[in-house]
């Protein structure tokens, strides 16, 4: 029966027809644009004009543009208030979902999740409703508490964890389902073998829980810090990348950099150093993990 | 008995964050049903004193808004298609067939999962504006299409088949694509469920795309819609709302229908 999976010439055929469409579409808009972006950034480019070779120049400028380190800053700011957050959380939640079953189980799973279908435009509508300085639910609260008006949106002090809540929000569910389904995998029996060697809860949690969930905390930090530096919709509609650039970040920055400037060299030059900072970040996150204080 | 109080203690925290959860969208859709007077009044009522309907009516014959919906779903649903046939194909050779450079292919694929989108968003945009396809339903439908993550995902399912069905059609002198359509498409509903919601929830989600190729505003996708009439109507708050529920309820209706097989499908797309 081996032999029917050997190669033979039509086998050869059919592969190549049936991988036809997706390599010429990854190679159309996905392989094509990644190099294009390498030759662009060494351009003096547009649509309109002869373009000019100039080198570095474009990633000389960018590196020199304090914007562009403040919106990277903006992107890490954003990702360290959400991530955190979102984490402990999403950990102490799945923990608690575990002992609930049932249709009442069922039924704070699905609650939870809704969010993560609703996209961040609607998000970012439902915020800036709550958010509103005079007639909002945020000062609303804020003021029943005896507490001053705040302009959520416009303050420097509290724009960018204002839209962070709602990133917060619309992630919460899945990473706590995420967290739950790696939960349920860890086999009872290492439970109950701790508790006879006397293990407290505490003791289960950090000698059992945490360590088994390695690899989901691991992808959950990548997918969700790289996710979190590249958030556009929340900052786009709520700030706008204000007050003073506060909510600006890296994505938000490059698309309005686009909008405003007809040379794509400077704009496709700041995408490649954020795609190059992002793997930075994952490759530590990786390291750190893998580092021998985490397998212990 | 302190064990029992801390059960309940557990399931009103539970009851708890579920509501917070769903609060936001509920108090959305309460939005939609009041008048724009009271929208933000205080003190902060949070059933509407009245309940107006002409929100959600003005929005349900208003031709741009109807339109926007209908284009995003027609939209959403043809690229779904496309991107489980597409990607479930190449899934397929990738599981089971055997030809030279095989691994290059698979490499070739699999790199572009590490790209992320905004390294190539500029770069794409140029692309498409020089195969003329700015304005045109194929900017949307198109450029989205082939993902590495999904030929992953369902390669995975695929390894996981046993080979014995095949083996028996091999012998009736089927050929590979048949074996693709008839044996493995039909035991593909699972991860297809999984790809194709996710698909879907992009491309009826999606902004920032259709905000940098589309400026004709016959084509405008709900949410670039949504995010322009935030910035036109200003402050009439009800309206806004009402637009918002309304594109939030395919959504989440499709979520509430498939949620068994999303929250499993958490365990199939094999994070471990």
């Amino acid at each position: 029966m081996k032999k029917l999976s050997a190669i033979n010439r039509s086998d050869k055929k059919t592969a190549f027809l049936m991988l036809l469409p997706l390599i010429g579409l990854l190679t159309a808009f996905v392989i094509i644009p990644l190099f294009y972006a390498v030759f662009v950034s060494f351009y003096k480019w547009n649509f309109y004009q002869e373009n000019i070779f100039i080198g570095f120049e474009n990633y000389k400028r960018v590196l020199s543009d304090p914007l562009f380190y403040k919106a990277m800053w903006t992107g890490l700011k954003f990702a360290a208030i959400v991530i955190p957050i979102q984490f402990v959380l999403a950990f102490l939640f799945a923990n608690l979902i575990r002992t609930l079953g049932g249709k009442f189980g069922g039924f704070v799973k699905t609650s939870i999740y809704i969010p993560h279908v609703i996209s961040g435009v609607v998000a970012s509508i439902i915020f800036l409703f709550i958010y509103d300085f005079d007639g909002g639910l945020a000062n609303f609260i804020i003021q029943s508490l005896g507490l001053e008006k705040v302009a959520w949106l416009a303050d420097v002090k509290f724009a960018l964890a204002s839209i962070s809540v709602p990133a917060i929000w619309l992630g919460f569910g899945l990473t706590t389902l995420v967290m739950l389904a790696g939960l349920n995998d860890i086999p009872k029996t290492y439970y109950e073998a701790a508790v006879i060697d006397g293990a407290n809860a505490w003791h289960k949690m950090i000698y059992i829980t945490i360590p088994l969930l390695k690899n989901i905390f691991l992808y959950l930090l990548v997918v969700g810090v790289t996710g979190a530096i590249q958030q556009f919709d929340l900052p786009y509609l709520m700030t706008g990348g204000g007050p003073l650039n506060e909510t600006m970040t890296p994505n938000l920055f490059i698309f309005t950099h686009f909008t405003k400037d007809p040379y794509m060299g400077y704009t496709v030059s700041s995408a490649l150093l954020l795609f190059v900072i992002l793997a930075v970040i994952s490759a530590v996150i990786f390291k750190l993990f893998n580092s021998k204080k985490m397998d212990s | 008995m302190k064990e029992k109080l801390n059960i309940y203690g557990l399931k009103l925290i539970g009851f708890l964050v579920a509501i917070l959860s769903i609060f936001p969208l509920i108090w959305m859709a309460m939005a939609g049903f009041k008048k724009e007077s009271e929208v933000l009044s205080y003190p902060f009522k949070f059933f509407p004193s009245e309940w107006i309907l002409t929100n959600y009516i003005e929005l349900l014959q208003n031709p741009a808004f109807m339109r926007s919906i209908g284009l995003t779903l027609f939209v959403a649903v043809v690229a779904t298609t496309l991107i489980i046939f597409i990607n479930s194909m190449a899934a397929y050779v990738f599981a089971r067939l055997e030809f030279p450079t095989k691994n290059f292919w698979w490499l070739y694929v699999i790199m572009t999962l590490f790209i992320p989108s905004m390294a190539i968003l500029i770069p794409s945009y140029i692309v498409v504006a020089k195969l003329h396809m700015l304005n045109t339903i194929y900017v949307l439908i198109i450029p989205g299409i082939a993902s590495a993550m999904n030929v992953f995902l369902i390669r995975q399912f695929y390894l996981n088949i046993p080979t014995e069905l095949e083996d028996a059609a091999f012998i009736d002198g089927a050929n590979r694509f048949k074996i693709y359509w008839y044996i493995f498409l039909p035991l593909s509903v699972p991860v297809f469920v999984l790809v194709g919601i996710t698909a879907f929830l992009g491309y009826w989600n999606s902004l920032i795309w259709p905000i940098m190729t589309i400026s004709d505003e016959r084509l405008y996708q709900i949410m670039q819609l949504l995010a322009y009439f935030r910035s036109d109507q200003g402050n009439d708050w009800a309206m806004i709302m009402a637009g918002s529920t309304i594109a939030a309820i395919p959504v989440i209706v499709l979520f509430l229908i498939f949620q068994r097989h999303l929250i499993e499908g958490i365990k199939i797309s094999g994070i471990k």
